[in-house]
């Protein structure tokens, strides 16, 4: 079976676009990755494109906007996973031996689309009683502190290092670095958490494209990035309360991962991971088994997470810094590792990184733990 | 409300309302394995058998976790207490907190099921739903 790699990668600003729509930033970010690739469009033999409230066939009007259309193309939904399983699908697709270069898109114009706190479905028991996903992210760093002692400074130590990062990406959605006076000073939105604890509603989009040995052979790939492995899960349904401070679903997601590419968390360089909230990295951390669960909050405080430091955590700003265009978000991290291994991201670069790994969860039902789950790991 | 008006459901499904005004919220239970779920079930997650039976939640339980939300859809006026209850059946069941401030709440407290109204329907009709107030615990 051939092996999946990542030859061109292109990503929009992110930020308030009120004079685009998704097809527009899907499209600029496809024909960048296009150019990143140094291929002809033409090239592109089938496409898969992830997005959440876009609407009907917006991947189609990608297409048609950057002279594409005629290829397959899916349109992905898997909430905030949308665009990260888009690659996975992207990778099937190549594996499989089905097709040999094929584009996958995220894309959202999400300011257009909704304002104020995110919640599950309206159909959702949850969502019928007052579930917001701040909340319920706050009910879960409201539970760590209770039985890991993490302080509140600890918890907003997160923001504060993700928006420091993002000031040294210009395709972040924050620009200005804020301290922890400022998280503990913002307007509250869920107890304990702040607006500062929230990641933004954000426009934009990104895109990767994705190849087989034979077409690495074909165009040459001294800048490709090896894709070792696209994990995807659902949450399982809970046949007894367990705990909220842990992650089954990213666990079990990243040992797929890991074993497919045969690696282990410490072999891990740096680390994009889906942190719609500052408790939200704590948690994918420690579920993906890169720190020890309830060590996190104390390892940021050493600045082991820091780009400089031992294990570098969202080094692109993360989803608090960058922003979190819902289905733009997934292919963006992919962006971020793939960039970092290639040695491209100027003053946030990690010297000498070798393996990435992108976390991506997203969405919230009843009686589940968490929807959509994906972790890609990334090695060159 | 008045006692003689007879109280319809926010989600028939999930919560049962009795014409003398109590409740239950409402799950399954496998006959199979023992396990239980909120909300009704079509198969155990735990054994996959398909003998469930709906059965009513006991009325109190234990705070797990709690938010006071600040901001949310136009549907609910904030702040609200949000909470994540446990029920010695196993499961946990999410609600709103009411009769108890803010600063009073603690994970552990005892908590009980309250019907309460909670909205409208689309023809202006009040609803009945829940939420959780504080209670003595009973024996234990």
């Amino acid at each position: 079976m051939t092996d999946v790699h990542i030859l061109g990668v292109g990503m929009t600003r992110f930020g308030r676009h009120p004079d685009s729509d998704a097809a527009d930033l899907g499209a600029e970010a496809l024909l960048e990755a296009v150019a990143d690739a140094g291929i002809d469009a033409r090239a592109v033999e089938a496409a898969y494109c992830g997005h959440v409230f876009q609407g009907m066939v917006t991947g189609q009007r990608i297409l048609a906007e950057v002279g594409l259309a005629g290829l397959p193309l899916t349109n992905v939904e898997n909430a905030c996973s949308s665009g990260a399983t888009a690659i996975r699908e992207a990778s099937l697709a190549i594996r499989a031996g089905e097709h040999d270069v094929v584009a996958a898109i995220g894309t959202e114009h999400l300011t257009s689309s909704f304002k104020g706190a995110l919640t599950p479905d309206p159909s959702d028991p949850e969502a019928a009683v007052g579930a917001t996903m701040p909340g319920v992210y706050a009910m879960r760093a409201r539970r760590y502190m209770e039985e890991f002692g993490m302080t509140r400074e600890q918890l907003a130590l997160i923001p504060v290092k993700n928006k420091a990062n993002a000031a040294r990406n210009p395709l972040a959605h924050f620009k200005t670095p804020i301290t922890i006076e400022d998280v503990l000073e913002s307007r509250p939105i869920a107890d304990p958490l702040n607006l500062h604890d929230c990641s933004p509603v954000t426009d934009g989009a990104a895109a990767v494209i994705v190849m087989s040995d034979r077409a690495l052979r074909k165009y040459g790939g001294d800048r490709a990035v090896r894709l070792a492995a696209s994990a995807l899960r659902s949450g399982s349904v809970d046949v007894e309360p367990v705990s909220m401070t842990f992650e089954p679903l990213t666990w079990a997601t990243a040992q797929d991962a890991y074993e497919r590419a045969g690696i282990g968390p410490g072999d891990v360089d740096l680390a994009e991971v889906h942190d719609c909230f500052s408790i939200a990295e704590v948690l994918r951390v420690e579920g993906l088994g890169l720190f020890e669960q309830g060590s996190y909050p104390a390892a940021v405080e050493r600045g082991e997470a820091d780009i400089s430091g031992r294990l570098p955590i969202n080094p692109s700003g993360g989803l608090i810094g960058k922003g979190h265009p819902l289905g733009g978000t997934g292919v963006a991290q992919v962006v971020e590792v793939v960039r970092q291994l290639r040695g491209e991201v100027g003053d946030r670069q990690i010297e000498g990184a070798r393996v990435g790994v992108a976390h991506c969860r997203g969405g919230k039902a009843v009686g589940i733990e968490g929807a959509a789950c994906t972790v890609q790991i990334l090695v060159r | 409300m008045t006692g003689a008006e007879t109280q319809t459901s926010f989600r028939p499904n999930e919560l049962e309302v009795c014409p003398d005004g109590a409740g239950h919220l409402l799950g399954s239970r496998c006959g199979s394995c023992g396990a239980h779920f909120f909300p009704v079930r079509e198969a155990c997650a735990g054994c996959m058998g398909r003998d469930l039976e709906t059965i009513r939640f006991s009325t109190t339980g234990t705070l797990y976790t709690f938010s006071i939300v600040r901001q949310s859809t136009p549907e609910f006026e904030v702040p609200y207490a949000l909470g994540y209850v446990d029920f010695s059946e196993g499961v946990r069941i999410m609600g709103q907190i009411t009769g108890c401030d803010f600063e009073d709440m603690r994970i552990g407290m005892s908590l009980a099921l309250s019907l309460e109204p909670f909205g409208e329907d689309d023809e202006g009709n009040p609803l009945t739903g829940y939420r959780f107030q504080p209670c003595e615990v009973e024996g234990d």
